[in-house]
C-alpha cells in the first residue's frame, strides 16, 4: 500500500492522516498537517494531492454552500491509508530492531519476556 | 484591486477545468492563508509548477491514465509536439547551411553531404508522416465537429488561423522587400533588414508552436478507433526514428564542416562577436539544443506508447 500511496511524508498520505479524524476543507487541512507532522504544504502541492486521492476515489467532497469546500476520507481512503500506516509500522519495526532501540521495536522483535517484570 | 481577483491571477497556470473545479476553494486558501499580506515568490512558483504540471497531466504526458488506447495517443501526440522542435530546428539548419557547398573544400563534401542528404530525406520523410497521420484522423475529426466539437476548439483554431494570416502576409511583405534588395543587404548589410527577418522567424516559431498546440487542442477530445490509433501509435514511433537520423545528419555535417570548413561554421559573426569559437556557432548549438530536448522528451513519448502497446 505504501507503494501506491507513496513515502510517509507524502503529500496523499499526509492528506488522508489528517482526513482521518474529520472531514476538513484546504485550510483546515493545511494547518493540522503543519501542526501534527510539522510539514508546510503549499497550496498547489495540497490541491495536486487533494486531486490524485479525489480521482482515486480515496476522498469525496461534502456537501457545503461555502467556497471552503470540505473533504472527508472514503471507505477506500481508510483501507488504503491503514494499508500504508502497516507498512510503514514494519519499516518502522525493522528499523528500529537493526539499530538497537529496543523501546521502539515491536511485533517481529523476539524479546523474551519475563513474567511478572514490567515490559 | 479586488484582493480575490490577484489571488485568481496566480491561478493562471492551470488549466480552465481545473480552475472551474478547484479554483474557488484555492483562492479561498490563499485568502485564509496570506490575508492581505504579499504571496511569497516561493508559493507563486510552486503555483506556476503544479499549475504547468497539471497542464501536461491534463493533455495526458503525465500521470496515470486508465485507458492503454488514452496512453498511446498522448504519447503520439507528444512525439508530434517534438517533432515540431525539429521543424523549428530544421529551418535554422537550413538557414545556417543554404551557402556550405560553395565553402566546403571538395575533400569534405562527400561526408558533408551524407549528414546533409539525411536531413534533408529524414525531414522530407517525417512530413509524409504527419502529413498521413493527419489525413488518418479526418473522419473521426470530421464527425467530433458534426457533434457539436467545433464550441471546444473554436478559439484554438481562430487564434493560430489568424496568426497564420498575419504570417501569410508578413511573409509576402518580406519576400517583395527581399526581391528589391542586393545579396550583400540581404545577408547583413542592411540592419532593418535584419531585424525584420529575426521578427519574421521569432513569428515562424511562434506560428509553429500555436499550430501544435492546436493540434494537440483538437485530437485530446477525439475517440480514434482501435485499429487507428495504433498505426498513429507507430506513425508516431517512424517520426521518432526520423527525428535521430535527423540529428545524426546535423551532427555528420558540423563535424565534416568542423574537421574541413571550420570557415564556413564561423563566418557568420554571431559567433565570434559572443566569444564562441567557430565550430560552435550560436545558430547550430540552438539548434542542436532543440534538438536534444526534442529528442530526450520524445523518449518518454515511446516509452508510453510501448508500455500502452505491450499493455494490449
Amino acid at each position: 500500500m505504501v507503494g501506491s500511496l507513496g513515502r510517509n511524508n507524502e503529500p496523499v498520505v499526509l492528506i488522508l492522516t489528517s482526513l482521518a479524524s474529520g472531514s476538513k476543507h484546504g485550510y483546515a487541512l493545511s494547518k493540522d498537517i503543519e501542526d501534527f507532522a510539522e510539514v508546510i504544504l503549499g497550496p498547489g502541492t495540497l490541491y495536486g494531492a487533494i486531486a490524485r486521492l479525489e480521482e482515486r476515489g480515496l476522498i469525496e467532497r461534502t456537501s457545503s454552500e461555502d467556497r471552503r469546500q470540505p473533504y472527508r476520507i472514503t471507505s477506500s481512503g481508510r483501507e488504503a491509508l491503514a494499508g500504508a500506516v502497516r507498512e510503514m509500522r514494519v519499516l518502522a519495526d525493522e528499523g528500529a530492531r537493526r539499530l538497537g532501540l529496543d523501546e521502539l521495536a515491536r511485533g517481529r522483535t523476539h524479546r523474551p519476556t519475563i513474567l511478572g517484570s514490567p515490559s | 484591486m479586488n484582493r480575490s481577483r490577484g489571488f485568481d491571477r496566480l491561478l493562471r497556470w492551470y488549466p480552465p477545468q481545473w480552475r472551474d473545479r478547484y479554483g474557488p476553494e484555492m483562492v479561498a486558501l490563499l485568502e485564509d492563508t496570506f490575508g492581505s499580506r504579499r504571496v511569497p515568490w516561493r508559493v507563486r512558483v510552486s503555483l506556476m509548477r503544479n499549475g504547468s504540471l497539471e497542464r501536461v497531466r491534463g493533455v495526458g504526458w503525465a500521470g496515470d491514465i486508465a485507458s492503454s488506447r488514452d496512453r498511446m495517443k498522448a504519447g503520439s501526440t507528444l512525439i508530434v509536439c517534438c517533432w515540431s522542435l525539429f521543424v523549428v530546428a530544421g529551418a535554422i539548419f537550413a538557414k545556417f547551411s543554404e551557402h556550405w557547398g560553395v565553402a566546403t573544400p571538395v575533400v569534405g563534401r562527400h561526408l558533408a553531404s551524407v549528414g546533409y542528404d539525411a536531413v534533408q530525406w529524414s525531414g522530407e520523410a517525417s512530413v509524409g508522416i504527419v502529413v498521413v497521420a493527419a489525413l488518418l484522423v479526418v473522419p473521426t475529426f470530421a464527425r467530433f465537429l458534426r457533434g457539436g466539437g467545433w464550441s471546444v476548439i473554436r478559439h484554438s483554431v481562430v487564434r493560430t488561423t489568424s496568426f497564420g494570416l498575419f504570417m501569410a502576409a508578413a511573409t509576402t511583405g518580406l519576400a517583395l522587400w527581399a526581391h528589391d534588395l542586393s545579396s550583400p543587404q540581404r545577408n547583413g548589410g542592411l540592419a532593418v533588414y535584419g531585424a525584420a527577418f529575426l521578427l519574421w522567424g521569432v513569428g515562424v516559431v511562434v506560428l509553429i508552436g500555436s499550430s501544435t498546440a492546436t493540434m494537440v487542442a483538437a485530437t485530446r477530445p477525439l475517440t480514434l478507433p482501435r485499429r487507428i490509433t495504433r498505426t498513429e501509435a507507430g506513425l508516431a514511433m517512424a517520426l521518432v526514428l526520423s527525428m535521430v537520423i535527423d540529428a545524426a545528419g546535423v551532427v555528420t555535417w558540423w563535424v565534416a564542416e568542423a574537421r574541413y570548413a571550420p570557415s564556413a561554421l564561423g563566418g557568420h559573426g554571431a559567433g565570434a562577436f559572443l566569444g564562441m569559437p567557430d565550430v560552435l556557432p550560436p545558430a547550430l548549438l540552438v539548434a542542436g539544443m532543440l534538438m536534444v530536448f526534442g529528442l530526450v522528451v520524445a523518449a518518454s513519448g515511446v516509452l508510453r506508447v510501448s508500455r500502452a502497446f505491450a499493455d494490449q
